[in-house]
């Protein structure tokens, strides 16, 4: 949610409808940390964030009307960020191979730390573990990868997420397991490969 | 838990010890031009050939279909060899040359 408490929102957004350009300025301000922490999260390979944080405002503009009050407004850009991103990660068909060559040594470390569960990863290595769920999930197919981003890295609920993306919970959960067991054939895959 | 379940979610909590302290405000003139594009007045008037081609393409194709209907018999007489009884002159010509 934006971190500015004091916004009047529901008059802004009055005078965004009556075309209002300095209301609209401050909505974009306003809501920019939301949407930017959004894209960032989801941000698919070899797209600027900044292209994709205009997407998702120039979509919230023209939908405007359709916004009824049902959910608070920050929730219903949140929505059209989520499918603008997932739109973006459909597009991109190719993913790119997942190899044990391509990690750099810090991901080859992390990787073997999980492996062999013999040491807990270390925090300095956060970042390498961090690229190294990127590079898992860009295996995934982009709903999938979706669903278990939010469940698993931001430790979203089911009801949230199918607030976010207007799935219902079956489906949610449908991809969860989906994406699950594709993450465990690729770490058997690693697990032989790691053996040889 | 499934130990692969297990390596999966031991990955990803070291993950999220990673925190993100990139600039979250929106950057110089975004919201400037984001603004304007956003309420950028719809382009109401089009051209005319934007307007009229398409309605324009259609009616040729009816009136091309109605033709065909009309002058039916003719066509399918032409396709089966029949010769046309007509009145013009320069089908009677063309007609003693061959």
């Amino acid at each position: 949610m934006p971190e500015d408490e004091s916004f009047d929102l529901a008059g802004c957004l009055d005078l965004v409808r009556q075309r209002d350009q300095a209301a609209a300025r401050a909505l974009v301000d306003h809501l920019y940390p939301l949407v930017i922490r959004i894209v960032r999260a989801h941000l698919p390979r070899r797209v600027a964030e900044e292209d994709l944080a205009q997407d998702i405002f120039l979509k919230m503009f023209t939908r405007l009307e359709q916004y009824q009050g049902a959910v608070p407004f920050p929730h219903w850009v949140s929505r059209i960020a989520v499918t603008t991103c997932i739109d973006q990660l459909r597009a991109q068909k190719r993913r790119p191979e997942f190899r044990w060559a391509d990690l750099s040594e810090n991901e080859a470390d992390v990787l073997d730390a999980v492996m062999t569960n013999e040491n807990d990863v270390e925090v300095g290595d956060a970042l390498a573990a961090r690229e190294l769920v990127h590079k898992l999930l860009d295996q995934l197919k982009p709903d999938d990868r979706l669903v278990i981003q939010l469940l698993d890295l931001e430790q979203k609920t089911i009801a949230e997420i199918t607030a976010l993306t207007g799935w219902n919970q079956s489906l949610v959960k449908v991809r969860a397991f989906r994406a699950r067991r594709k993450l465990q054939k690729l770490f058997h895959e690693l697990e032989k490969k790691d053996q040889r | 838990m499934n130990p692969l379940d297990e390596k999966w979610m031991r990955l990803t909590e070291a993950a999220r010890h990673v925190e993100d302290n990139r600039d979250t405000a929106a950057p110089y003139g975004f919201a400037t031009r984001v603004a304007a594009l956003g309420l950028a007045p719809e382009r109401v008037a089009t051209s005319l050939l934007e307007r009229f081609s398409l309605r324009a393409l259609g009616l040729a194709a009816l009136l091309a279909v109605v033709c065909f209907a009309a002058d039916y018999s003719t066509v399918v007489g032409f396709f089966r060899g029949e010769t046309t009884n007509t009145d013009d002159p320069v089908a009677e010509v063309v007609d003693l040359a061959s």
